[in-house]
């Protein structure tokens, strides 16, 4: 903006700030909700006028990790005391904790989901985005015969729906018996951002001057030098900005997951929807792992975040 | 950008000499990815279309039985199937209308001089960062009449939101929108700030107004970046299957792959359904042909 | 053959890669997500604890519980050793091959006799009448009602009641007063509403919840033994049954368009209607005061009788079987034998589960543990259920696409739905040769 400003620009700022700040709280306010509710107990989920104000509990959180089962009636007072305190949370929402003879607590299995979905989603995302920049580096800076067509044909594989490749991808993983494996979804999840790293990749590369490179060819670098010493560095951006979406698409990934997992290497997503409870819907266990598993990748987000602004310019506009 | 360093660089040249050749890194660095697509893309596409033309089923030991195009001429007959196509379509173009509007609006707001730019950007994101399966399921709470918080804030009543088969596929398009809109906001962002800025003060000294600088500035010079926002949101759209999945089970809200799932996973029509598949493919590769001669042309300007 | 060589070095990958997650448990069951499951968890504890043999209940969402099995049986994969399916996929899961045959285990340990004789007809035998057993009937269940005992007690709306239909205000026993009732307690601007019915048609609700009216009505589904379905789906009964179905629609809570057990009992804790379809295994949640504020007046009541006096209801329940492609089929045997002994039963039952145990279910302890087990107990003698045939998921899906428009969109007439729906039935029948 000029150093000047009218009175019309301030007030037209003015403006646009108020609908910026309007534009976030309509933004935020259902994830404030999902927040607020993995707090709440189960019966106050659910009312309306929204309950604001109430006394905070951690039941929600402990739940999400324990399996549970369904009391008929109240549980008996010397159980009661001798229960430790998280349990008692579970025994007041009408639950009790199931326990294996040995009296080691059963599992909910969202631990094991959650181990699973870091797996899949850091192992795929540096697998998608380092194939994704060298590819990228080499269609931006040689000659290759067709080289549009096979930039549509990397973006093509991405058009699919999940469910059109799921078909033939279960029936060759039957053959080869990678369904059901960390393996298997981890080469799933790269072949589908392979083509989005690509493609993002090579429009930040082409950003970067070759004269970088052919300066430090000419200072007896080899190609392979001045790629990991000269190029790769000032890549970082737009790597870390690819990274982030790769990561958050495979983090969340449902349809795949669904179907080509099962108890071995299943990932949260589908697995959340399934705390929703057996006689009775508890909204607040779905909130409380819902709010942890947003944790990662929100932090990975927040640290990344210079490089996701920036990184996002470079990639697609041309001088 | 035409002329690659290799052509530049003389292939007889000490530099040139050191290390791997500058064909062994292409190669290198190029046919691995393409080579893992052809495997795990083209192959098992390959694969499904043999089986497309069988009454072949995953379920079941039976021999798959050769029916030539039967699958396929059922495909196309069938009348829900049509249906199928036509609420992705609309679903499609209402989502993805509703998520370029709202996002190139906000990164328009943004552009200006807003206290805590970076914070509110990174805020904005959040919604993106959840899970399409959870995003539905919260939604649907939000949207309940009875014990939905949405009605409550609009003083909508009883409204019935994914009830009414009318409403119900704007209803799931609106839950689109609010989480991917900040996609296409950080994508506009990235190309508003591109702009450069004596541009403005060029037509700011032409004495142009707003509606002038826009269309004639700020868009063109947006439109590159904002139309691969579009093509990744068309193809992401298209592909819709988790939200509406969980959201609402009108036959006005069944989109393509709701119903490819149905009969390859439900059914195990296995047969069928890499016909089907077989439909879809050919379609989605059309439309983004077409999307990307375009966006090539809008580059190139 | 490269596949066979990517097969070794998948194989050598995926053994990397999975040896850590492999058999931490020695047994595992597969069920869907529900509090019987839960309960079956705690018993199988009991088995730990006498064999030192641990077994894992797993469970996935209602919606994806079929995907999700015949995903593993069609991948012949070993995660589960055994499976609590439904009733309807014996035809596709013992013709596949995915089932283990129990005929013999059936014969040695007399299980046609120590089960109920419903729960062995639908849970286990298929083709019918064939003599040939795949599965241990292990939770016995059926559709019954649950209703607000306040409200249907309440002097004044009895006495309204009786006025608008003459007769007394009380827990329905025909189709035809569950929809006066229905009608009568429908006050959206008080913000309560007649009923609560199944909706969903994402697998089986829907159906199941037409199957109710239908089967009391006095109709049929279809000839089981010669697959006919013309002047038997589309009868005259079963039209008039689809639209009473339909009318109580019209008294259900707002937005009651995708609904099945979890909104079903919701209906009940929130106060929204004043009765509400539901499986008898759903109702302990309704019992207890921690979890249903309306505990104390919440009753309930066994499918009502149709016009002609026929009464029965939609099955529900499942057996247990062995997956083929388990690596422990010895130790499932032995698991099974334990759990048709009759004091594992009857722990079966305490703990919450619907034994499928014929004297269990008799003994007076069992029928007077809960406040609706005689209902179930009653119930169980008079359920009907879905086809069992291979196709049946395509059955299935065509008559989601046929029932729910007319019934939750208002399209077209229930003749047309259901004639509609028999000449897609036609055309699966006759694609898999069975007329």
């Amino acid at each position: 903006m000029s150093a000047v400003r009218t009175p019309r620009e301030v007030l037209l700022n003015r403006v646009a700030v108020v609908a910026v700040f309007v534009a976030l709280f309509i933004m935020l306010a259902p994830i404030y909700w999902i927040a607020s509710t993995s707090f709440k107990p189960r019966n106050l989920a659910t009312t309306v006028p929204p309950t604001i104000l109430f006394e905070p509990t951690v039941a929600p959180y402990v739940k999400t990790f324990v399996k549970r089962s369904q009391l008929r009636g109240p549980v008996e007072e010397e159980v009661y005391e001798a229960a430790p305190w998280w349990e008692q949370l579970v025994l007041d929402g009408g639950e009790k904790v199931v326990r294996s003879p040995s009296g080691e607590v059963k599992p909910s299995g969202y631990g094991q989901r959650f181990m699973n979905s870091l797996i899949v989603a850091v192992v795929s995302t540096i697998f998608a985005v380092s194939m994704g920049t060298l590819t990228a580096y080499g269609f931006s800076r040689f000659k290759v015969a067709g080289k549009d067509d096979w930039l549509f044909f990397i973006l093509s594989t991405r058009m699919l729906p999940p469910v059109v490749v799921a078909i033939p991808m279960f029936l060759m993983y039957r053959v080869v018996g990678l369904n059901d494996t960390h393996l298997g979804l981890i080469i799933l999840y790269t072949a589908f951002n392979l083509s989005f790293s690509v493609w993002i990749m090579k429009g930040f590369i082409d950003e970067i001057p070759r004269e970088y490179e052919e300066a430090a060819l000419v200072d007896g670098y080899t190609r392979m030098q001045a790629f990991f010493k000269i190029v790769l560095p000032e890549a970082m951006t737009g790597i870390a900005a690819t990274a982030v979406f790769c990561f958050i698409t495979a983090w969340n990934e449902y349809a795949f997951a669904l179907i080509m997992t099962n108890r071995n290497a299943q990932t949260a997503p589908p697995f959340i929807p399934s705390q929703i409870g057996s006689g009775l819907p508890d909204w607040t266990v779905i909130a409380a792992s819902t709010v942890l598993f947003l944790i990662p990748v929100a932090i990975f987000t927040f640290l990344l975040r210079n490089h996701l602004l920036r990184g996002m310019s470079f990639g697609a506009i041309r001088k | 950008m035409t002329d690659s360093v290799m052509t530049r660089l003389d292939p007889n040249s000490r530099a040139a000499a050191r290390g791997w050749s500058d064909l062994t890194i292409r190669n290198l660095f190029i046919i691995p990815t393409i080579a893992f697509l052809i495997i795990f893309n083209i192959f098992p596409l390959l694969y499904s279309l043999g089986y497309s033309f069988t009454d072949f089923r995953a379920s079941t030991n039976a021999p798959a039985k050769f029916i030539g195009l039967q699958n396929y001429r059922e495909l196309l007959n069938d009348e829900f199937i049509w249906r199928n196509f036509t609420i992705t379509a609309k679903y499609v173009i209402v989502s993805v209308a509703g998520q370029v509007i709202v996002g190139f609006g906000l990164a328009m707001l943004l552009n200006r001089d807003i206290p805590m730019k970076g914070l509110i950007t990174t805020l904005l994101l959040l919604p993106m960062m959840l899970s399409m399966a959870v995003v539905g399921l919260f939604w649907k709470l939000l949207y309940d009449p009875s014990f939905g918080i949405i009605n409550y804030a609009l003083g909508l009543g009883k409204f019935e939101w994914l009830a009414d088969p009318d409403m119900a596929l704007y209803a799931i398009a609106i839950t689109d929108i609010w989480m991917w809109s900040p996609f296409v906001m950080l994508l506009s962002l990235a190309g508003l700030s591109a702009v450069p800025k004596h541009l403005y003060e060029a037509a700011e000294i032409d004495r142009a107004g707003p509606f002038y600088t826009f269309f004639r500035i700020t868009l063109p010079l947006v439109l590159p970046i904002l139309m691969i926002a579009i093509i990744f949101r068309t193809m992401e759209a298209f592909k819709t299957f988790d939200l509406a999945y969980i959201m609402a089970s009108q036959p006005t809200t069944e989109l393509i792959s709701i119903r490819l799932y149905k009969m390859a996973f439900l059914e195990w029509q296995t047969g069928k359904s890499s016909a089907f598949a077989y439909i879809v493919l050919v379609m989605v590769v059309a439309i983004t042909n077409i999307y990307v001669k375009y966006l090539n042309k809008v580059k190139e300007r | 053959m490269n596949a066979k060589i990517k097969g070794v070095a998948a194989g050598v990958a995926l053994t990397a890669m999975s040896a850590s997650a492999a058999m931490a448990e020695d047994l595992v069951i597969f069920w869907a997500e529900w509090d019987p499951a839960n309960f079956l968890q705690e018993l199988v504890n009991e088995y730990e604890a006498e064999t030192g043999i641990s077994v894992t209940v797993e469970t996935t969402p209602w919606s994806d519980f079929q995907t999700k099995a015949f995903t593993e049986f069609n991948a012949r994969g070993s995660a589960y050793d055994m499976i609590v399916g439904d009733s309807q996929w014996l035809g596709a899961a013992s013709e596949g091959g995915h089932y283990v045959d129990l005929t013999d285990f059936f014969a040695e340990h007399n299980v046609g006799e120590i089960m109920a004789p419903a729960t062995v007809k639908y849970y286990a035998e298929y083709p019918g009448n064939s003599g040939k057993f795949w599965a241990i009937p292990a939770e016995g269940d059926a559709v019954g009602w649950s209703y607000r005992k306040d409200w249907f007690e309440d002097p004044d709306e009895m006495a309204a009641f009786k006025d608008k239909y003459g007769y007394d205000l009380a827990a329905p026993t025909t189709w035809a007063e569950l929809r006066d009732i229905a009608e009568f307690f429908h006050r959206p601007d008080e913000d309560r509403y007649g009923v609560a019915i199944y909706t969903d048609n994402s697998y089986d609700a829907l159906v199941m919840g037409v199957e109710n009216a239908i089967f009391s009505y006095g109709g049929e589904l279809g000839d089981f033994e010669t697959y006919q379905v013309d002047g038997i789906l589309n009868s005259a009964e079963n039209v008039a049954a689809l639209e009473a179905y339909k009318e109580l629609y019209s008294f259900t809570p707002p937005g009651w368009a995708k609904t099945f057990f979890v909104e079903n009992n919701q209906a009940i804790t929130e106060g929204l209607a004043a009765m509400s379809m539901n499986y008898f295994a759903f109702f302990p949640a309704l019992l207890n005061p921690a979890t249903n504020p309306h505990a104390e007046n919440t009753g309930f009541f066994a499918n009502p009788a149709g016009p002609t006096g026929a009464q029965h209801a939609a099955l529900g329940g499942q057996g247990i079987s062995i997956v083929s492609y388990s690596d422990n089929i010895d130790e499932s045997y032995k698991f099974l034998e334990w759990f048709i002994q009759e004091d594992v039963q009857k722990r079966w039952a305490e703990l919450g589960g619907y034994t499928a145990h014929a004297a269990t279910l008799e003994s007076e302890e069992f029928r007077n543990a809960t406040p609706y087990n005689e209902a179930f107990y009653q119930t169980m003698f008079k359920v009907k259920d879905f086809w069992a045939v291979p196709e049946f998921a395509e059955l299935l899906t065509a008559a989601n696409q046929r029932l729910y428009p007319f019934i939750v969109g208002d399209e077209g007439t229930a003749q047309e739905t259901l004639d509609a729906l028999a000449a897609d039935w036609n055309e699966t029948f006759q694609r898999y040769g069975r007329q």
